[in-house]
């Protein structure tokens, strides 16, 4: 339902600063895979993510859902399909909105925004109700400003709020890198949950590689804007990270980063 | 002092106007100077044509948002930076208001306007300052109802978090101008108002008008709070009357009319600053006690958000 065609992305082309960020990349998701992403610094996983999102546009190539090229639909157009969640915390949701107004703009993704009331007391139970799932306790403090909320608070809000209107695809880029190991712990766990009650599509970057290896049915390694490994459900689920890092030592020059080590 | 109270009252649109742009997109639009004359220049021509009144004013509305249009475009979808777009169409709009009124000023005398009009019933008094009170908080109420529809919650987060906003499908571009509509469609009414009220419309009337709206809204907020909409409205209305109160009292005790715009400007910089002053933090903070943890989190929300912003476009 997804379809990355051959899609290529050169930033600074002709200069000294020239960077491939993605080279011909082709990638197919299904209805319903959840495929995680990881690389090393530089490898094109937010570029590809981005590409999808439409924050930034290929050179070459075609990005389609569902079967229509959307290629040259702007983010905001896509985005009526597409949910996404941010890596720093403070940027998935307004901090001077409340908890209710924000769920209520996750609400109309998609749909015409007119003049009726945003927020309607049968909104309210509904959005109380889907708060109770993370259990955070912010289905007492509704009417609280977002930005009085912590950042693993803001990030699960942030995760409810993209996936609350059910969107076709729903793009991760490294949303737990910000949060201490226990936050990132409860993300990871509403993500796991969500993504299977909804069945949603989904491409997950992480730097982690045994989140990468816990979550999702799919995963693939890029590097310098190739998919060099994909790797099924099942390969998957017997792999260990000591394998990913065999892998990532296999490639000549790739440069693993600390972060990626000490996990 | 009466005429003050009504002055106040009158311009508190326009405030309302600004607070549009200024606090909720977080554009500070210089549009503003030119739309209130222009509102102004059209209602005044269109009444000595032996147009109702309230129809000319309600005309100002109008043409004062095309001119926010203007700017929006500019802005948005010819990349101009937000004060720039502004000041092109502010210097546009001198011309064209010259254009409308064909000369520098149209006189309103002996004609029906809304404030005559008004007067036929309440006189100079009191009576005059409820009504025009009750109008702006008509002006207020129903500000309050959009910021609080889907349309106004879309407006809010785009001046709040332009990022999270288009991931949740709406377009900026869209919602920036029909803020910049709203906000110059106020100030015209405004400009038609007043010149309703003073008898005639001037090219000059506009002139250095962001400042009194800033004014009130910066002073209106600082002295009444701004927590929730409803009660930074009301703030952005009390402080209109404020600002015309303190210029009252400045040319009471003998102040040059013409120093009064350095006297504004001095104000805006004084609310602009103070704030900025620890001693004045602290003062603030014992005062609003009663949520030590929204005073503590407000600076730091607000900057990390400018953080993610630039950090977010690096890394795309």
């Amino acid at each position: 339902m997804l379809n990355i065609d051959s899609v290529s992305k050169t930033f600074f082309p002709h200069t000294v600063n020239e960077r491939r960020a993605l080279v011909e990349v082709n990638l197919e998701l299904k209805e319903g895979d959840f495929v995680t992403v990881i690389g090393s610094n530089g490898a094109g996983k937010s570029t590809l993510l981005n590409t999808v999102a439409g924050r930034i546009h290929q050179d070459t190539g075609v990005v389609s859902l569902d079967g229509t090229d959307v290629s040259r639909l702007k983010e905001h157009q896509r985005a009526a399909k597409v949910g996404r969640v941010f890596q720093d915390p403070m940027a998935g949701t307004a901090p001077n909105l409340s908890i209710e107004e924000n769920l209520s703009l996750a609400d109309r993704r998609g749909r015409p925004r007119g003049l009726s009331r945003g927020v309607t007391k049968a909104k309210r139970e509904r959005f109380a109700e889907a708060l109770k799932q993370l259990e955070l306790g912010l289905e007492g403090r509704l009417k609280t400003k977002v930005g009085l909320l912590s950042g693993g608070q803001r990030q699960a809000l942030s995760l409810l709020m993209a996936t609350y209107s059910d969107p076709r695809v729903l793009l991760l880029d490294e949303h737990t890198a910000a949060l201490d190991p226990q936050r990132a712990e409860l993300v990871t766990r509403l993500t796991r949950s969500v993504v299977e009650d909804k069945g949603l599509t989904t491409l997950m970057v992480t730097h982690n590689m045994v989140q990468a290896l816990e979550v999702g049915n799919r995963l693939i390694m890029m590097h310098e804007g190739r998919i060099i490994l994909d790797v099924g459900a099942e390969q998957k689920a017997k792999m260990t990270p000591q394998d990913l890092l065999a892998e990532f030592g296999k490639l000549k020059g790739a440069v693993v980063d600390d972060k990626t080590l000490l996990q | 002092m009466i005429t003050a109270f009504e002055l106040g009252l009158i311009y508190a649109i326009m405030a309302l106007g600004v607070y549009l742009t200024f606090r909720i997109l977080n554009f500070p639009d210089l549009t503003v100077d030119g739309s209130f004359t222009s509102g102004a220049a059209t209602a005044a021509i269109l009444i000595t044509n032996e147009v109702d009144p309230f129809l000319a004013t309600a005309a100002a509305f109008v043409v004062g948002s095309l001119a926010g249009m203007i700017t929006g475009l500019l802005h948005t979808k010819g990349n101009i930076n937000g004060l720039l777009a502004g000041i092109l169409t502010m210097i546009g709009l001198y011309s064209i208001n010259l254009r409308i009124m064909d000369g520098a000023n149209v006189p309103l005398l002996g004609q029906d306007t809304v404030i005559s009009m008004m007067r036929g019933f309440t006189g100079v008094g009191w009576t005059s300052v409820a009504v025009l009170a009750a109008v702006a908080l008509i002006f207020k109420l129903i500000m309050d109802w959009y910021l609080q529809t889907d349309n106004g919650l879309a407006l809010r987060a785009t001046g709040d978090n332009e990022q999270m906003i288009s991931s949740f499908a709406v377009s900026t571009d869209r919602q920036k101008i029909i803020g910049l509509m709203l906000s110059n469609g106020l100030v015209g009414i405004a400009g038609a108002v007043v010149a309703q009220h003073q008898g005639f419309a001037d090219i000059g009337m506009g002139i250095g008008l962001i400042l009194v709206g800033l004014a009130s809204v910066i002073v209106g907020q600082a002295i009444f709070g701004s927590r929730t909409v409803i009660q930074a409205t009301l703030a952005v209305i009390l402080g209109a009357v404020v600002y015309r109160l303190a210029i009252q009292l400045a040319l009471n005790v003998g102040l040059n009319p013409n120093d009064m715009k350095l006297m504004s400007a001095v104000l805006v910089v004084a609310a602009l600053l103070l704030p900025q002053w620890k001693g004045f933090s602290k003062l603030s903070l014992r005062r609003r006690s009663s949520s030590p943890l929204a005073e503590a989190a407000a600076p730091l929300t607000t900057s990390d958000a400018h953080l993610s912003k630039t950090s977010s476009e690096k890394g795309a």
